[in-house]
């Protein structure tokens, strides 16, 4: 089929990319964009490595069609450093704590907390536990990612940076 | 996992939907969230030539209420919306409820209330509530529009009452009658990201004395291919002063008209089971939050 060129703006940057319509958002990313943090899991949905933000919500890559996302602001993992590559709290925070192992679940899961700190600055134990069950570490590295995040909101209020 | 090759349309207003969906025919699907779409089309389940996108349509979109006429929920609302609703928390708390447990915070911001409708999957999360509150939906084509009660809408597995070319555009619910209460429950394999086993809403209204049942509905998920509305609970309840007797009761009475199968989720007899105790506590929620209205 025919490609056409659509328009996506990614971490803040826009793209011209050639397209089919059949072409996931996830595929786009990192086969077209050349980025790669955007991870590709189980491509049913249910372990989110896939996860970017979309307007501010997280959504799961691989189950959009890129066609779809023309006018709507992305950001991936690689969007969420500062211009200077300082990292972001959250990242930080999971540093610090050791909540990466192998790292695959990581971008997905930072970003899912992205979503859910800029809804609920303050979550408790439960929602943080509520807001990542889209997110599947198969290292079982959940402990110390639920000590991340509530250490990353706190940080967050504490220093008052997004 | 790849798609197959489709055309892709993304119309700007409710009359140009009608006219693709109507021209299109059976070659066309909508496309809302595609968290059901997307995958059967990865799993080469559904193999459409044309995607109708409906999600730039804001007739499609958004929930109004207004007090003493009920809420009007768009087709293409989005789950966390309703999630995050004040509105439907206050007046509609079983939906409200069964928003929250729908999938994960990913999934929630891409799912529509429509299409967790037009999948009529029997597990899905919102049917029973919004069965038992009493939801209508409307129906729309370009030859024009039409309404259901939701329980007419949702046919059998997987099967609704659309008809080529129509698409369901909005729900409908009744504003709640003084000293009514609804909520909902669910059980699965496990406490997220779960396919219901059993689900189950009930709305519940009190007479003026505070104890007993005036009207009442309890809807049963993922027991029958359809959302099972009960006979035999309304039938032992209402008229009645409600207590823990008469609850045990009727939630043998749920338990025994559940027609529940077995497959990887649960077993019959676990859901049978399953029915009566989440019956059970739905009812005393029911009837312990109506008094406090
Ligand atoms: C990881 C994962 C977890 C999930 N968990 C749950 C869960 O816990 N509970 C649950 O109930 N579901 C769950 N689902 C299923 C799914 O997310 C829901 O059914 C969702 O509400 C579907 O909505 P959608 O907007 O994504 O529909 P789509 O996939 O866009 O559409 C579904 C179907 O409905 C049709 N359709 C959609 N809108 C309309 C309309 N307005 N008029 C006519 N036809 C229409 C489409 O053509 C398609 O056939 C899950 C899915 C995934 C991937």
């Amino acid at each position: 089929m025919k490609q056409q060129l659509i328009q996506l703006e990614i971490n803040n940057q826009l793209y011209e990319i050639p397209v089919t319509p059949r072409d996931l958002l996830v595929d786009v990313i990192r086969k077209k964009v050349g980025i790669t943090g955007t991870k590709k899991g189980c491509g049913e949905g249910d372990c989110g490595a896939c996860t970017v933000l979309m307007d501010g919500a997280p959504v799961l890559s691989c189950l959009t069609l890129a066609i779809t996302c023309q006018g709507r602001k992305i950001i991936t993992i690689e969007g969420l450093a500062d211009e200077q590559g300082a990292l972001h709290p959250i990242q930080q925070s999971f540093l610090d704590h050791g909540a990466v192992q192998c790292g695959f679940c990581t971008p997905g899961m930072i970003l899912t907390t992205k979503a859910l700190l800029d809804k609920n600055p303050h979550p408790d134990q439960t929602s943080i536990k509520r807001g990542i069950a889209g997110n599947i570490c198969r290292c079982t590295g959940y402990k110390k990612i639920v000590e991340a995040i509530g250490a990353a909101a706190d940080r967050i209020a504490t220093r008052e940076v997004k | 996992m790849y798609l197959d090759e489709f055309e892709y349309y993304a119309p700007k207003t409710a009359d140009e939907t009608f006219e693709l969906a109507g021209r299109l025919g059976s070659q066309a699907k909508v496309l809302a969230g595609g968290t059901d779409l997307i995958l059967n089309m990865k799993q080469s389940l559904l193999k459409p030539q044309c995607l109708i996108d409906i999600n730039g349509v804001k007739e499609f979109q958004g929930l109004i209420y207004e007090a003493g006429k009920g809420a009007v929920i768009g087709a293409a609302t989005k789950i966390s919306e309703l999630e995050h609703s004040a509105v439907l928390r206050d007046k509609y708390f079983a939906l409200h409820q069964a928003a929250r447990e729908l999938g994960s915070t990913q999934v929630r911001a891409m799912a529509t209330i429509g299409g967790n409708i037009c999948n009529a999957s029997p597990a899905a999360e919102t049917s029973s509530p919004l069965v038992a509150l009493g939801t209508k939906v409307v129906i729309n084509s370009a030859a024009g529009e039409r309404e259901l009660p939701l329980e007419d809408f949702i046919i059998g597995n997987r099967k609704t009452a659309l008809e080529q070319g129509e698409l369901l555009v909005k729900f409908l619910l009744p504003e709640p009658a003084p000293q009514t209460a609804s909520c909902y429950t669910n059980i699965g394999l496990r406490n997220a990201m779960e396919i219901d086993a059993v689900n189950m809403a009930v709305n519940l209204t009190l007479e003026a004395d505070n104890r007993t049942v005036k009207v009442l509905r309890l809807v049963m998920g993922s027991v029958a291919p359809r959302p099972l509305v009960s006979v035999e609970v309304p039938a032992l309840l209402v008229g009645q002063a409600l207590n823990s007797n008469l609850i045990e009761k009727a939630a043998a009475a749920a338990a025994g008209e559940a027609q529940p199968i077995s497959d990887i989720r649960a077993t019959a007899e676990y859901r049978r089971e399953a029915v009566f105790v989440l019956s059970r506590r739905v009812l005393q929620e029911a009837f312990n939050a109506a008094q406090e209205v």
